[in-house]
């Protein structure tokens, strides 16, 4: 039972596709998860076609039209291929890096994405407080497996965290099975192993 | 530049419904009240307004045909490009949706020329994924406006990360489909245009910010010389109002 779900901002900025790449994808892992979600999606790309359709047109060239039937035969592109099959979708065709330890009972694995955001695969033993650092910009958290815990509430496989600028609780791995969570973040760029031992333990 | 891929339609993967083209489906023409401001038909011995012609399989030979749905129809047009490759709806839907999708790129800070190109890969995607557009889960519009979208991020993230391509997050099963939800799918956008035209001039210009100049709010608030509070409040007042013209439908 999913009971945590993006803002309406966050899911605004999906559907106009600007939320940076990484943000979008944990966005994309839980909306693709969440019935309720989607049909919320789908209103808001609503508004947008509706908002296309008002747009004033701006004329394109005068041959535009027989250069695209030209091409009328090209196949469609196709998807790239699956390289994470353990994972939904969109997670399953992500590119991602290798496994880091990032202190005692946590690792880390980056998503390759662009943009201003980073953000990436996080396996939490129980017990154990999820990385979280500092307050500014978007930050969203989808469980995949397992569950945390942080002053807000439960998050279970499929729930999505947003927390607010004033939020300052740490979230704790539940026990039982290891947390397993796709985190993207716009928040400043650590670098390194010594950034996440830093918003680790807070040194 | 371009990916060349496999000569399927591998998005099926993604959109695994098991019939795409709803062949027993009897629908009504959609969304008539707001087609004043739509092109006038080419011609008259193609448009036949009210019903949904590709509904009818008939075989045909491809490109122009006589039963070519009115230019006003966009549903119907993509329908007809799915089932008969019928280059005359292509052309009209090209007419209608290619200068709108350009000028959204525009706005969005492409040059002429990109702006040009992404409008021209749109609808070549519209082209070759018309079977896929499923009038019971968007209207027209609505599914350009999606396709259109993917393609700006897909030609941004080709600039820097060519390899990845984030597909649309729908996996779950599909519902069996109702001809009153493809009605109701229809006749989404007129309420959405209706409800759009009753927001207060600064909520609407939020919106329109939002989705077309890929701002993010803290750079509306700069532009628009008002607080972020005050911006977030007003996406807030507008989502509001338009929440409730999309609430019986979702």
């Amino acid at each position: 039972m999913i009971s945590h779900h993006p803002s309406e901002t966050t899911l605004l900025a999906y559907a106009a596709g600007s939320l940076p790449e990484a943000l979008a994808i944990v966005a994309a892992t839980h909306i693709g998860g969440c019935s309720a979600c989607r049909h919320r999606l789908e209103g808001l790309e609503a508004v947008g076609g509706v908002l296309l359709d008002a747009l004033p047109p701006s004329a394109l060239s005068d041959d535009a039209l027989d250069r695209l039937l030209a091409r009328a035969d090209e196949p469609a592109p196709a998807l790239p291929p699956v390289v994470n099959a353990g994972l939904p979708p969109p997670l399953d065709r992500v590119p991602l890096g290798r496994w880091w330890p990032i202190g005692v009972g946590a690792r880390w694995r980056p998503v390759q994405a662009e943009g201003a955001a980073w953000g990436g695969l996080i396996l939490v033993q129980p017990g154990r407080a999820l990385p979280r650092h500092g307050h500014d910009g978007l930050e969203l958290t989808c469980v995949l497996k397992g569950a945390f815990s942080d002053g807000s509430g439960r998050y279970g496989p499929g729930d999505l965290s947003e927390p607010q600028a004033d939020h300052d609780h740490p979230p704790v791995a539940a026990a039982g099975e290891p947390c397993l969570c796709v985190i993207a973040s716009e928040g400043m760029r650590l670098r390194g192993l010594l950034g996440w031992g830093q918003r680790m333990f807070g040194i | 530049m371009r990916r060349k891929g496999v000569d399927h339609p591998i998005w099926h993967v993604i959109h695994p419904h098991p019939n795409h083209v709803r062949g027993s489906v009897n629908a009504t023409a959609p969304a008539s009240g707001a087609s004043d401001t739509r092109p006038a038909p080419a011609s008259p011995a193609f448009g036949v307004a009210g019903l949904v012609l590709p509904f009818r399989r008939r075989i045909s030979p491809p490109g122009m045909t006589a039963d070519t749905p009115a230019s006003d129809d966009h549903a119907a047009l993509i329908q007809a490009i799915a089932q008969r490759r019928d280059r005359l709806a292509f052309a009209a839907l090209f007419r209608f949706f290619a200068p709108r999708v350009k000028a959204w790129m525009l706005r969005g800070g492409a040059s002429p020329v990109a702006a040009e190109e992404l409008a021209q890969e749109t609808m070549l995607a519209v082209w070759q994924k018309a079977a896929l557009f499923d009038p019971a889960r968007a209207g027209a519009s609505t599914w350009i406006f999606t396709i259109a979208r993917n393609q700006r991020i897909d030609s941004l993230r080709r600039e820097r990360h060519p390899a990845t391509l984030l597909p649309d997050p729908v996996d779950e099963p599909e519902e069996p489909v109702q001809a009153d939800r493809v009605l109701a799918m229809a006749q989404q956008e007129s309420r959405i245009r209706v409800a759009m035209a009753a927001l207060p001039a600064e909520q609407a210009e939020v919106i329109r910010k939002a989705f077309f100049e890929d701002k993010v709010h803290a750079e509306i608030e700069k532009e628009l010389g008002i607080p972020l509070g005050t911006v977030k409040s007003r996406l807030r007042l507008a989502m509001n109002r338009l929440r409730a013209a999309l609430g019986d439908v979702t």
